[in-house]
């Protein structure tokens, strides 16, 4: 792997990646642009390789080399700003803010986490929502920054349970410690059926045991994925906003399972506010004794540091997370080496999701069959489902798995708003793929989404109405792919590159359903992967616009 | 332990650990690949070896093989999938991408593989300009494929980190060095291994460009550094095309440095000497080789007959090959009949031979540069390998990013310093106190092996009552190293399981430079990492190609080849009977007592084969003198060197390129050199101009080629009587010891028994002793002599190719706090004087240097710097104390 060689280099050496994006990233604040000398002076302050600080600064949106204004706004492009906008992407607002002569650069972003009431942009690190959303950029309309409903369905509260008044999360994490009982956790979470909540829905006590087990020697790490990248999803940053001493809670009993003493939060740099929170709630949580060195009689230690990420959807993979973390390219490395085996820093690591760290407290408190009574078969316990502005009732809704989605569409998200009317669903983000309304009785739940031809993802439902044209949904989920697509692997990196061509050219790839073959079944991770399956589920469901073969 | 699998339906056993394509290729199967390297870890990018796996498609190079595992490598959906990847990936590439000759694009050949001439898809492609501003390496970003190739082999198996993928998406892409920077201004150190991995020609050579045909490809041993790299030669028109590490070679592994893989336009530059040059009315002028043989030997009869044949002395030529060196030994013993031979490890290394053998009993490294990869902790003393080893250096460096641990010991900020765990940076000749002050600590802190020690070694007793004077505080006192980094040293060191020593000339380049191998061998004998399966002993880096082998086949005053000494009766009988001449059992001359012979009148002719002693050899002035004074003075070279323009005769020979032979290098092994290019004009290989010389003499030398000079060796030689031409052609490269034709050869020596004369390693009680010369307030400066990347030695060779594109002058090495004191800037002019000469040259303002001390490189005849160097020798062995020299410095 580039860049594997330089990580060990760093491990080696204890010159550790952060400072490079965030040395980086300080040039950004300061200045219009970054230069062939910021590249020097940041490799020479760390002692790492220029050309891997060059590498790393041209992959991650937020860094790069292009000019900026000193004001610089961030257009939220995701699907749920999109469908607000009838269909329009972002550069819609870019036109409109040019015009004005705004004196700021621009930037598409996927997405900001304001999918209940955008559009949304996020301004240096301002966040403006709303349909008069340009207004408020221009100060023609007051800024609006409006909170995430939420809501629980579930009658004991799980991972809502802070946010609904429930009990300390830190309670469980002392017992366990009080015990002395390491295997108390993994048990408990095992029973309760827990299963990863990022998308690819990994039973979560197997990954904590295969690196409490591992032979490889040093340190193990816990990684908390706080970069919900998914445009439609916004759980994790209400979660990481509104109770992050539950998610601190959560990694901490994580770790105690697999013997990690050292904690990351990756969070993505378009959720300034949940970054701050964690902060704030880690010095608290030091303060109060939950977190630091000798937590108890044994010497237990677990700390946790936060770090910002800087633009990448792909980030979100796991290698490519622990890649940016260790200040590299946020490129996908090819597995095994699985990062329970060598993750970061070479040493086993186990990467868990924000809403999946935050049913952890509840689960060990109550125990693993409380959970386990939740949902169904192969999809247990509960999940927070994100419905976007198109919905009467938008918001995050807390419900057990196994709840059909025209339960969760029409009674929680009480129907399409307005006139309009609800044409498709997008279940699971951009990668997730498209239902027709014919499709709502599917039940919520990895296997029965599946077979319905999508995924559940981190669990968002993005409602479209008839306004967003076929054409235009596949240009938008092309143009995320490829923005996004890393670039390592060939069938990904052309792949996307071709299939927006063929969108914007009017037409269709000359090759369509080579193309979409030759990238899932070719590509390195699940991005690429799943591209087509997207692709697929909208033809499917637009199949007489697009005329399509289906 | 191995896993069986079957692939296209034939069961294949492979070694536990190993991915689907490893079965593929046990199987005789094939799948193409482009992103894969066997010297690179899998990376899986290209999707081009898709096959089925137990039914699905998956990558074969990353797909970890499992017992059982069913592999197709003709499943129509998984060919589908990998010409989908292959075309996906040619569609963003110019269609010229298709047009590089197949045998030099591993993409055309994967196009052919799997049936694609052109692509399905329309749409952007890659765009960018070449960059042409590296003398030996092209970059043309539009031929990127992204598989990161080059990027890996700098980062995994070079370690120099200079290449990167920048961008994402479709427009990643590899970007050397910095944001918008040339190739010229990366890191780069331009050891090739980018161009030999990448699999389109996006990087490649300037030999490379031409599309004509390689017409034949010989494999040969490197003539650089003495690592012993081997390369594969590719000819065109009578040239050097280009040259590309073997993936075959055994001590490279296919990787190369700037010097072996594109230093080789000196074998063609036009003042390669082509004819026999004789010195008439003071000038230099053309002769016959008739000629030139006649007046030659009808001196050396004149001179013999005169004053017998101690009157005659040959410096022989550790760049030549073996049979050359036996050849050029015995024409002195038998023609001649002298021992007066010496070659030029007495300059760098007869300290590591006298010491080795003194405390382990064989002249030569302990072990195996293979051993290194179980190394856990390496001591590098008085050695910079990324520059004068490359080869090594890098492999030094990948084993410590992966966590071996490093000590070094050097008084300059080399570049593996700054991955050392500790950097003992000590006075310049203070070797002996540090060395002393780690084996005191070792004892004090409990890491000595008693049982090894009791069992298999002498000399315990003296040594630990002379370590006594040898605490950290003492041993700081003398070399300036602080106490408690010798204490971190000597546990790190102590603490390690499979510890290496690797040392080089900043060892044995001193007044006591064989205390200092004895006192670093020590720390080896006491830790029991010498002659155990564990430990990695004891390893010398030898400086010239053959400079091992000089000396193994007897180019020495006291040694018969194979290191039978000339005072051994049964040995030097046993040579007597099969060359039929008396052998003197007295030892001729080492060169720095030929000078002196020479000086007083005692030698009156010199015979200098491939050495510019001129250059070279320390106290130039004086060794201007000897030429000088002396009635004869051969030249044997390929080009007219300082040395030649003050002979009187000038033979003109064969490069590495040219000879037929075998080299050894610094681990001890036979490997073969084959010549890829003919001797230009009326130039001869140096074996057939030693065989011409001979035979104006009158001797049959016998001998008539290089593979019966090595059979007569081997026949004289128990240590290689098992080496043949024959054999090493048919099984690779062999480690001396190698006592009969069915032995493998030694790889780790001692195993058994150490080859002292009671079969026990000798510790050695030695002092620390000071330099021949000390900073004094008229000389405060210490002068440190060494080489750097791009040249190599006296320079003749590197300065006759596109190296001095990358370097083209010597600037002494000052601290910035010594400049500033003496007001001079980096880039200035200044003057360094010694109580010998004078050097003006450009500084160089660094830290790698220490206040108080300065180094430069003797590659560049204008700034000579063996006229500074002092004639203080290693009482043990002579060589010359190159790397402590009193001197002044001043602003010109």
């Amino acid at each position: 792997v580039p860049g594997q060689t330089v990580s060990e280099l760093e491990r080696r050496y204890a010159r550790r990646g952060p400072a490079i994006l965030e040395l980086l990233r300080q040039v950004r604040r300061t200045r219009r642009r970054i230069a062939a000398a910021d590249i020097d002076r940041i490799a020479a302050e760390t002692g790492l390789p220029r050309a891997h600080v060059n590498g790393a600064a041209s992959f991650y949106a937020d860094l790069g080399f292009d000019d900026r204004a000193e004001r610089h706004v961030q257009i939220c492009d995701g699907t749920a700003c999109f469908a607000a906008r009838g269909g329009r992407d972002a550069s819609v607002v870019e036109t409109e803010l040019r015009a004005a002569e705004a004196d700021a650069s621009t930037q598409p972003v996927y997405c900001l986490g304001y999918c209940y009431a955008g559009p949304a942009a996020l301004d240096g690190e301002s966040p403006h929502a709303g349909p008069d959303l340009v207004d408020q950029l221009l100060g023609r309309a007051s800024p609006a920054d409006p909170e995430i409903p939420f809501q629980s369905q579930v009658d004991e509260p799980v991972v809502f349970a802070g946010l609904t008044g429930g009990e300390d999360p830190w309670d469980a994490w002392h017992d366990v410690l009080a015990a002395g009982d390491r295997g108390r956790v993994i048990r408990e979470v095992l029973e309760s059926g827990l299963r990863g909540r990022g998308g690819a829905g990994f039973p979560a006590a197997r990954k904590w045991q295969t690196v409490a087990e591992s032979r490889t020697p040093g340190p193990r790490y816990l990684i908390c994925n706080g970069d919900e990248g998914d445009p439609g999803s916004f759980v994790d940053r209400l979660l990481m906003e509104r109770d992050p001493q539950r998610l601190l809670a959560g990694m901490a009993l994580a770790a105690y399972a697999t013997g990690a003493e050292h904690g990351y939060v990756y969070v993505r740099s378009e959720y300034p506010r949940a970054r701050e929170c964690l902060v704030e709630a880690v010095a608290l949580a030091r303060e109060h004794g939950h977190l630091g060195p000798d937590l108890d009689a044994a010497g237990t230690r677990f700390d946790v540091e936060v770090f910002e990420g800087a633009g990448s959807y792909v980030a979100g993979e796991e290698t490519s997370l622990i890649h940016s973390i260790e200040g590299l390219r946020g490129e996908v490395a090819v597995r095994p080496p699985y990062p329970t085996d060598r993750g970061l820093m070479h040493r086993p690591t186990v990467v868990n999701n924000v809403e999946t760290l935050c049913a952890v407290p509840w689960i060990v408190a109550r125990g693993g069959a409380a959970y386990h009574r939740h949902g169904v078969a192969g999809s247990r316990g509960t999940k927070v489902v994100c419905l976007n502005e198109r919905f009467r009732n938008p918001g995050a809704y807390e419900v057990e798995l196994g709840t059909p989605l025209r339960a969760i569409v029409e009674d929680l998200g009480g129907g399409i708003a307005g006139e309009h009317e609800l044409r498709s669903l997008q279940v699971g983000g951009p990668l997730g793929g498209f239902l027709s309304p014919a499709q709502l009785d599917t039940a919520l739940g990895f296997d029965a989404l599946r077979e319905a031809g999508v995924e559940l993802g981190h669990g968002s439902l993005i409602a479209i109405d008839e306004r967003a044209s076929a054409v235009d949904l596949l240009r938008h989920v092309w143009r995320f792919a490829a923005s996004e697509s890393c670039g390592t692997c060939a069938p990904c990196r052309v792949g996307t590159r071709r299939g927006l061509e063929a969108v914007e050219s009017g037409g269709r790839a000359v090759a369509e359903q080579e193309l979409l073959e030759t990238m899932r079944l070719g590509s390195l991770c699940a991005f690429g992967r799943s591209v087509p399956q997207a692709v697929r589920s909208l033809q499917r469901t637009y199949a007489g616009e697009l005329g399509v073969r289906s | 332990m191995t896993v069986r699998a079957s692939v296209d339906g034939d069961d294949v056993l492979v070694e536990d650990g190993a991915t689907a394509l490893d079965a593929i290729r046990a199987a005789g199967a094939e799948v193409p690949t482009l992103c894969w390297d066997e010297r690179l870890r899998p990376y899986g990018s290209c999707r081009v070896c898709m096959v089925a796996v137990d039914g699905s498609p998956a990558p074969a190079c990353s797909t970890p093989l499992a017992d059982g595992m069913e592999i197709s490598t003709v499943d129509p959906p998984a060919r589908e999938v990998a010409r989908g990847a292959l075309e996906l990936l040619v569609s963003a590439l110019p269609e010229r991408a298709l047009d590089v000759p197949a045998e030099r694009s591993e993409l055309v050949r994967a196009c052919d593989a799997l049936g694609i001439d052109r692509d399905r898809f329309a749409g952007a492609r890659r765009s960018g300009s070449v960059d042409h501003s590296h003398p030996y390496l092209k970059y043309d970003p539009e031929l990127c494929i992204t598989c990161a190739r080059c990027v890996r082999m700098c980062d995994e198996v070079q370690g120099t980190f200079a290449l990167a993928m920048v961008g994402r998406g479709f427009e990643t892409v590899m970007a050397p060095g910095t944001h918008g920077g040339d190739w010229s201004d990366s890191d780069c150190v331009a050891c090739g291994a980018c161009a030999d991995s990448c699999p389109t020609g996006a990087i490649t050579e300037p030999g490379l460009l031409d599309p004509q045909p390689i017409e034949r490809t010989t494999m040969t041993t490197c003539g650089y550094c003495g690592v012993g790299c081997t390369l594969d030669v590719h000819v065109r028109d009578g040239e050097v095309a280009s040259v590309s590490p073997s993936l075959a070679g055994p001590v490279n592994r296919g990787h190369a440095c700037v010097k072996g893989r594109f230093a080789h336009g000196f074998a063609r530059s036009g003042d390669r000497l082509t004819t026999p040059l004789l010195r008439r009315n003071g000038r230099l002028e053309e002769a016959s080789w008739e000629v030139a043989i006649e007046y030659v030997t009808r001196e050396l009869r004149r001179i013999t007959g005169d004053h017998g044949p101690n009157a005659v002395a040959a410096i022989s030529s550790a760049r030549a090959t073996n049979e050359e060196n036996y050849l050029l030994q015995k024409l002195m013993r038998v023609a001649i009949g002298t021992n007066s031979v010496d070659n030029c490890s007495r300059l760098c290394h007869a300290p590591s031979s006298a010491g080795l053998i003194a405390s382990l009993g064989l002249s030569g490294g302990s072990n195996s540069f293979d051993d290194f990869d179980h190394a856990d902790c390496f001591l590098l003393a008085g050695a910079n390998p990324t520059e004068a080893h490359p080869v090594v250096g890098a492999r030094i460096k990948q084993r410590v990013i992966n966590g071996a641990s490093l000590i070094v010991v050097d008084p300059r900020r080399i570049e593996l310093g700054s991955y050392a765990d500790v950097h003992l940076r000590g006075h310049p000749g203070s070797n002996v106190a540090v060395f002393n002050g780690l084996a005191h600590l070792l004892l004090a802190e409990g890491y000595a092996d008693e049982a090894f020690l009791a069992e298999r070694a002498d000399g315990l007793a003296e040594l630990r009552e002379l370590l006594a004077d040898y605490t950290p505080e003492a041993a700081e006192e003398i070399s300036g190293v602080p106490a408690d980094q010798l204490v971190a040293a000597a546990r790190i060191y102590g603490e390690a399981a499979h510890s290496a020593i690797v040392y080089g000339l900043g060892v044995t380049e001193h007044a006591h430079g064989t205390d200092g191998v004895r006192t670093l061998t020590n720390l080896a004998i006491m830790t029991g990492a010498v002659g155990t399966r564990d430990g990695c002993g004891v390893n010398p880096l030898r400086g010239q190609n053959n400079v091992q082998g000089a000396s193994d086949v007897g180019a020495l005053p006291d040694l018969l080849p194979g290191y039978q000494r000339v005072s051994d009766d049964e040995a030097a009988s046993r040579f007597e009977r099969a060359w039929g001449v008396t052998i003197d059992r007295k030892p001729g001359l080492r060169i720095p007592e030929m000078f002196d012979a020479a000086l007083d009148g005692r030698l009156k002719a010199l015979y200098v084969f491939g050495e510019d002693i001129a250059q070279t050899d320390p106290d130039s002035g004086k060794v201007e003198a000897v030429m000088e004074a002396c009635e004869l003075v051969v030249s044997q070279e390929i080009f007219l060197s300082r040395t030649a323009e003050r002979a009187d005769v000038v033979l003109p020979g064969a490069s590495f390129l040219e000879k037929d032979g075998t080299f050894v290098n610094f681990d001890r092994r036979f490997q073969r050199a084959r010549p890829a290019l003919e001797p230009p004009g009326d130039a001869r290989t140096d074996f057939d101009v030693i065989q011409s010389v001979a035979q104006g003499l009158g001797t049959d030398l016998g001998c008539p080629t290089p593979a019966d000079a090595m059979r007569e060796l081997a026949s004289l030689a128990p240590l290689y009587a098992g080496i043949s031409h024959e054999r090493l052609d048919r099984e690779g490269p062999l480690h001396w010891p190698c006592r009969s034709a069915d032995e493998p050869g030694e790889a780790t020596l001692y195993m058994d028994g150490f080859a002292t004369p009671n079969g026990r390693a000798q510790l050695a009680a030695k002092p620390y002793l000071p330099p021949g010369e000390q900073p004094d307030a008229s000389y405060p400066f210490l002068l440190v002599t060494g080489r750097r990347l791009v040249h190599y030695n006296a320079g003749t060779m590197t300065r006759r190719t596109d190296n001095v594109r990358l370097l083209n002058a010597e600037r002494v090495e000052v601290n910035p706090a010594d400049a500033e004191r003496l007001g001079v800037g980096n880039g200035d002019t200044v003057a360094v004087r010694s109580r010998r000469g004078l050097v003006t040259l450009g500084a160089h303002v660094t830290d790698r240097v220490a206040p108080g001390e300065l180094f430069m490189s003797f590659h560049f005849p204008d700034a000579l710097a063996n006229s500074l160097t002092s004639d203080a020798v290693d009482d043990v062995t002579s060589c010359p104390e190159y790397k402590v020299t009193a001197v002044r410095l001043d602003a010109a």
